[in-house]
């Protein structure tokens, strides 16, 4: 293997912590918040096929498959329910929705 | 024998059952029948155990309470003294069940009342009959929980449901002290049944026998309404009139005399223990009769003479003389009963007004109630040949007997208040049938005309009390037929005394009773009539004093009721509001406190969950990090 499994998770935590402060900032959009998201689970995705070409076992591609297709559903799930709450008060920015409030 | 005492007391007990399950249903009239069906076929029951009777039987029908050497059975004692006292029984509440058809005509609940009183027959059978001390506790507690039932029977009237609660609440007083002796006497005899008690009382040091005497005698005043405790019964008149009649004046206040009478042979070793029940009897006699002179609510006068002829019952059984304490248990039950349903007539009449100074003339307008009535004062004034006259004599003739400082005293107190008690009688009589009718309330009302039931049980009453000292003639007219009939049982033997001691005696008890009836008749019939019933009704201090009671119930508020409500308050206010509360509120107050610090977190938004979640990540992988190193 070219590139040492070393490389990739250091890598692969960079993308994960860079899409998480993203999500823990970027709260005006929401929609930029579910790229975030997506940066977060390819990270995970990264560390899973890295895994797989480590030690030749196809059972890391076969999550990273997984992943996706599981994040193209939750996408447009989400994405619909963004269409939702814009409706509601014309905007996406998640800290003027605050109706969960105890 | 046996099928003959256990109708006695199932037919009562059947009739109050069925008036209590399904008597609301029933027609009135099936009720009615029902209730005073079931008395009179006990009264048949009686009568024929009566004419069965030979010797003193006991019957045992089953076990009721037995563990390891504690035996209590279901078993009827029946001798002389029971046997009578069950007819008597009978008797008047049989009389007094007729008169209550009239009596509560209107009245909406009468399956409760027949109910009760069924029921209170039953008890009160059972406390006559029984032949252990468990089960006539069981009637003793019967009794007292159909009073406490009758007497708030108008229950929503608050005054009438505190007076039961009231005569629920000092009874009980007595009957705690009657359980004490109850187990006492297991544990220093091994046994429960009365004969067998009085049989083994030689065996106990003296000591305790006083101890035990004092504590039924303490029982016994709970009942009977003695002194200290007969601030109940002037209260206990709250229920209706024929239940004063049944209850609180003919059969369950006796029930007192009843229990020495029978544990006389166990108590009366005592010297002590026999003077503290004639000082207790004398002493309430007199109180009575004094508070009866100055009372104006008529059943209130019927109620201390009660009081206070009940304790010339506790005199003679102090004085020894329990034929005689009998002889006037009987006697008193007739008059008594007779008086209290002839004064549920007069009040019946007057649309129940109870004041004697609004009555008055009433002789003309109710000559059925008059004539009866007037028997039953003239025994109760111990008028010399009537019922009334015989059975008191007998008792003081006892006391005299006895001898001693003591004793001569309590004599002499007892002749002295026989003055006042015929001076209170007449004075009932003179002001309630005699003289002016009260024009004020006369003519806005008018009376009453009584059903007829309720003026003919008065006859048979009238005749017994007039005529009862035929049951018991004095030595010097041959001997009495109760003195014979219970001359074989232990602690009833004769008292013998010469015959010219007795007519003295008599001559004495004849003189005082017509010397009370001279004053009465002086101060209520003369021309000074209407200037002492104003000064009366206008109450001097003396007056007021008697008509309170002697303000025995002031001292018990003072005494006892106010401290208890003061600790009560204490341990409200101080130690349950104060204390537990504060301490639990003040916990609840902290953790409410706590809990607004992580509410902060609640704000609803989106960030503050990821920023937790992500806080949360944070502090699982450093975790991990610092373990796996």
């Amino acid at each position: 293997m070219i590139v040492p499994l070393e490389h990739i998770l250091v890598l692969a935590g960079l993308l994960f912590f860079l899409g998480m402060a993203g999500l823990l900032t970027w709260r005006a959009n929401m929609i930029m918040m579910l790229v975030c998201i997506e940066v977060m689970l390819n990270a995970v995705m990264l560390v899973a096929v890295g895994g797989s070409a480590r030690w030749g076992n196809a059972d890391g591609q076969l999550f990273a498959i997984f992943i996706m297709a599981l994040t193209s559903s939750e996408v447009s799930l989400a994405l619909a329910m963004v269409v939702y709450l814009h409706r509601r008060k014309r905007t996406v920015d998640t800290d003027l929705f605050s109706e969960l409030k105890g | 024998m046996k099928l003959y005492l256990a109708l006695i007391l199932l037919l009562p007990l059947a009739g109050g059952l069925i008036n209590a399950l399904i008597g609301r249903m029933l027609p009135r009239k099936v009720g009615e029948t029902i209730a005073c069906g079931v008395i009179w076929g006990a009264f048949s029951c009686a009568l024929l155990a009566y004419t069965n009777f030979t010797a003193p039987v006991t019957a045992e029908y089953g076990s009721w309470l037995s563990t390891f050497d504690f035996k209590a059975p279901i078993a009827l004692y029946l001798d002389q003294f029971s046997l009578i006292l069950t007819l008597m029984i009978t008797f008047v509440c049989g009389l007094i069940h007729l008169y209550s058809v009239g009596y509560m005509g209107e009245e909406a609940s009468h399956a409760r009342y027949f109910a009760l009183l069924n029921l209170f027959v039953f008890a009160m059978l059972v406390l006559v009959l029984a032949a252990n001390l468990p089960l006539l506790y069981l009637g003793w507690e019967g009794v007292g929980f159909c009073s406490y039932a009758l007497i708030g029977f108008w229950y929503t009237e608050e005054k009438n449901a505190t007076a039961g609660r009231k005569a629920f609440i000092v009874t009980r007083i007595g009957d705690t002290a009657f359980g004490i002796a109850i187990i006492w006497m297991f544990l220093l005899f091994g046994t429960q049944s009365i004969a067998e008690l009085n049989f083994l009382a030689p065996l106990a040091p003296p000591g305790v026998i006083t101890v035990l005497g004092i504590l039924l005698l303490i029982g016994a005043a709970g009942k009977s309404a003695q002194l200290p405790l007969s601030v109940w019964l002037p209260d206990a008149m709250a229920g209706p009139t024929p239940v004063s009649a049944q209850i609180h004046a003919a059969t369950m206040v006796t029930a007192g005399v009843y229990l020495l009478a029978r544990m006389f042979p166990l108590i009366g070793s005592s010297p002590t223990t026999l003077a503290a029940i004639a000082v207790t009897g004398g002493a309430t006699a007199f109180y009575a009769a004094t508070c009866a002179c100055a009372q104006r609510d008529l059943k209130r006068i019927l109620a201390y003479s009660t009081i206070s002829q009940i304790g010339y019952m506790i005199l003679g059984v102090g004085a020894g003389a329990l034929t005689a304490a009998g002889f006037h248990l009987l006697t008193h039950a007739f008059f008594k009963a007779l008086l209290f349903l002839g004064a549920g007539c007069v009040i019946t009449a007057l649309h129940h007004q109870q004041d004697i100074f609004r009555m008055g003339g009433l002789r003309g307008k109710l000559p059925a109630v008059y004539w009866p009535f007037l028997a039953g004062v003239l025994c109760l004034a111990g008028f010399p040949l009537s019922g009334g006259f015989f059975s008191k004599d007998a008792i003081l003739g006892a006391v005299f007997e006895r001898g001693g400082s003591l004793y001569t005293s309590l004599f002499l107190l007892g002749l002295l208040t026989a003055l006042l008690t015929a001076f209170y009688t007449f004075r009932m009589l003179f002001i309630v049938f005699h003289g002016e009718a009260d024009n004020a309330n006369h003519q806005e009302n008018g009376e009453r005309t009584l059903p007829l039931v309720m003026t003919i049980t008065l006859v048979p009453l009238a005749i017994l009390g007039l005529g009862g000292g035929v049951l018991n003639l004095p030595a010097y007219l041959g001997e009495g037929l109760l003195a014979r009939f219970f001359g074989s049982i232990p602690g009833f033997g004769a008292m013998h005394s010469s015959h010219m001691e007795e007519l003295i005696l008599q001559g004495i008890a004849a003189a005082v009773s017509l010397l009370g009836l001279g004053l009465a008749w002086q101060r209520y019939m003369g021309v000074q009539r209407s200037g002492v019933l104003a000064r009366e009704q206008a109450g001097s201090k003396l007056f007021i004093f008697l008509q309170n009671g002697w303000y025995l119930d002031e001292l018990y508020r003072l005494l006892f009721i106010r401290p208890f409500v003061r600790l009560a308050r204490f341990l409200w206010k101080g130690v349950d509001e104060t204390a537990i509360d504060g301490a639990l509120e003040g916990l609840a107050r902290l953790m409410g406190r706590l809990a607004l610090l992580p509410s902060a977190w609640s704000t609803g938004k989106v960030a503050t969950s990821l920023f937790g979640l992500a806080g949360g990540v944070a502090a699982i992988l450093a975790y991990c990090a610092w373990a796996l190193s």
